[in-house]
């Protein structure tokens, strides 16, 4: 099936307004290389917000940072007004509330059920296992095709559908915030569709913020757009602007061309 | 590839072959020379109160051996995974080269220094005397380097991207390990193990004058008695060059020490086959 016959909804997102999660000034080095500069960023309390941009411009570094898997850097992230720096109880307890989908599926070798149930810590919520499970599948839209054998080795699903079990087991410790990182890179047509549907449905709630090479995805998504080279956010703006009307040379290149010189 | 035998290929296949072929012919000989001793009553009975091989029974050597190398690996075991935990979840660059660099000298030493270590601090020093428990620590001690650099590489084969996975589901380090590491390390960790039992049951030297008599014990009453074993039993029974008897009772608890040897690098073999797949 073709990708443009995907019937999408973006949801409506208008001026950004800071809440869910704020960047301020991020700034991370490596081995005396700049990988992020000055990165300044908002998140709405929902909707898609899509990081375009050639091949290391550091926007998985900017994930990684807002997820605390890269340390060292320099600048101000809070997610609901929290310090990510000071959260309580650590880098583990904020993981729990900002989800990371990679861009290759990696799921744990045994079964679907506890690829999805993976994360769930607490008394309570391992008891209620069995409707978190149900509702996050659902949630990535797999439930349908493994509710007959949620025993089965999750090692036996396709690639897309691998995914989609990354989703949900992300889904299963009720993030604040998902990033996904070039969720449907390695997927087919049909899997990627699936996903991002399950994606606009998953924004109506809480933010997304999606790295993508795709730029007809991060069209069809809608949302926000914010065009990173370099380490840097070169231009920002809602998705159908920034496609349509791109203010910066750079991104008028990189929108033609898939590449640019930001230097 | 072709298949015309050139004479480089021969040169090859002639340098290649006393590598087969010495060990093969070796083996064979344990093997003619022991199986003529070998019953159900060699196996299972004890010549402790005959002394000096002159009874065939080795079921007290085997025993000795088997419990110092099964106590010398349980005794590594842990610190092997400590150190190999350390270097992976908090070990700088320069931490980590420098333990490699230790592990690898360590695994150098040859085991009669530890021998001669463990008699000076165990036997003498704390006065535990010729001991089991001396000999287990002594056995550890002598494949520890090596246990721990399989659990290092153990660890350094489990795919990061499974380690990131649980870390972005918010698991705390030990969650981490005892879910995710130690399952996907499990079978060549216990691979590992195996081959350090092999690897213990082939030490003579450091347990020789540490935990080891020649006879008047079948079973070590206590932690700190002496034992047994089957490699000092061979070293002894060997000394014994006018005694037809004893040699053979030698060749026999050879056959059995190469068979117990061979057994757990077979199933350590086994074992990384099935993990491989």
């Amino acid at each position: 099936m073709s990708t443009e016959a995907i019937h999408l909804h973006p949801p409506q997102t208008d001026e950004i307004a800071p809440g869910t999660l704020t960047v301020r000034d991020l700034h991370l080095q490596k081995e005396g290389k700049v990988i992020l500069h000055n990165i300044d960023l908002n998140l709405p309390a929902s909707g898609i917000t899509t990081l375009i941009g050639p091949s290391g411009a550091g926007k998985s570094s900017l994930l990684r940072c807002i997820n605390q898997l890269e340390k060292n850097w320099q600048g101000d992230v809070t997610l609901h007004h929290k310090n990510l720096c000071h959260w309580p109880g650590g880098d583990e307890q904020l993981r729990r509330h900002i989800g990371l989908i990679a861009q290759k599926p990696c799921v744990f070798p045994t079964s679907i059920f506890r690829n999805v149930v993976f994360g769930i810590q607490g008394f309570w919520r391992r008891r209620h296992a069995q409707h978190i499970a149900e509702h996050a599948l659902r949630k990535a839209a797999l439930w349908d095709e493994v509710k007959e054998r949620l025993d089965s080795p999750a090692s036996a699903l396709s690639l897309g559908q691998q995914q989609r079990l990354c989703i949900a087991r992300a889904l299963a410790i009720q993030p604040r915030l998902l990033m996904l990182d070039e969720p449907t890179a390695s997927l087919d047509p049909r899997s990627k569709q699936l996903i991002e549907h399950a994606l606009l449905e998953l924004a109506e709630n809480i933010p997304l913020l999606l790295v993508t090479h795709d730029l007809q995805q991060a069209q069809r998504l809608g949302g926000h757009t914010n065009f990173m080279c370099d380490g840097k956010i070169i231009e920002k703006n809602i998705s159908h602007v920034f496609f349509t009307q791109p203010q910066r040379v750079e991104s008028k290149e990189f929108l033609r061309w898939s590449s640019c010189d930001c230097n | 590839m072709s298949s015309v035998f050139t004479p480089a290929k021969l040169i090859v296949t002639l340098l290649a072959l006393p590598a087969l072929i010495i060990p093969a012919f070796a083996l064979g000989y344990i093997v003619y020379q022991g199986s003529s001793v070998i019953s159900w009553q060699f196996l299972t009975s004890s010549d402790a109160l005959d002394g000096f091989g002159n009874s065939s029974g080795i079921l007290g050597q085997l025993t000795g051996s088997l419990l110092l190398a099964l106590g010398g690996c349980l005794i590594a075991t842990p610190i092997a995974l400590g150190a190999g935990l350390f270097y992976q979840l908090q070990a700088n660059p320069r931490q980590r080269k420098l333990l490699e660099s230790v592990l690898y000298l360590l695994q150098a030493i040859p085991p009669i220094v530890y021998g001669l270590f463990g008699l000076v601090l165990f036997v003498h020093l704390l006065a535990w005397g010729v001991s089991l428990l001396t000999g287990m620590l002594i056995l550890a001690i002598v494949v520890l380097p090596a246990l721990t650099l399989n659990t290092i590489t153990s660890l350094q084969r489990i795919a990061p991207e499974y380690s990131e996975a649980a870390r972005a589901l918010g698991l705390s380090d030990s969650a981490l390990v005892g879910r995710v590491w130690l399952r996907h390390a499990r079978l060549e960790l216990i691979t590992g193990q195996l081959l350090a039992m092999a690897r213990a049951l082939s030490e003579t030297a450091p347990i020789l004058f540490t935990a080891t008599v020649f006879s008047g014990v079948v079973w070590p009453e206590s932690l700190l008695s002496p034992v047994t074993t089957l490699q000092t039993h061979i070293f002894y029974l060997a000394q014994e060059g006018g005694n037809p008897l004893a040699i053979q009772v030698a060749w026999g608890s050879a056959l059995v020490l190469v068979a117990s040897v061979a057994l757990f690098s077979l199933l350590a073999r086994k074992l990384k086959s099935i993990g491989e797949q």
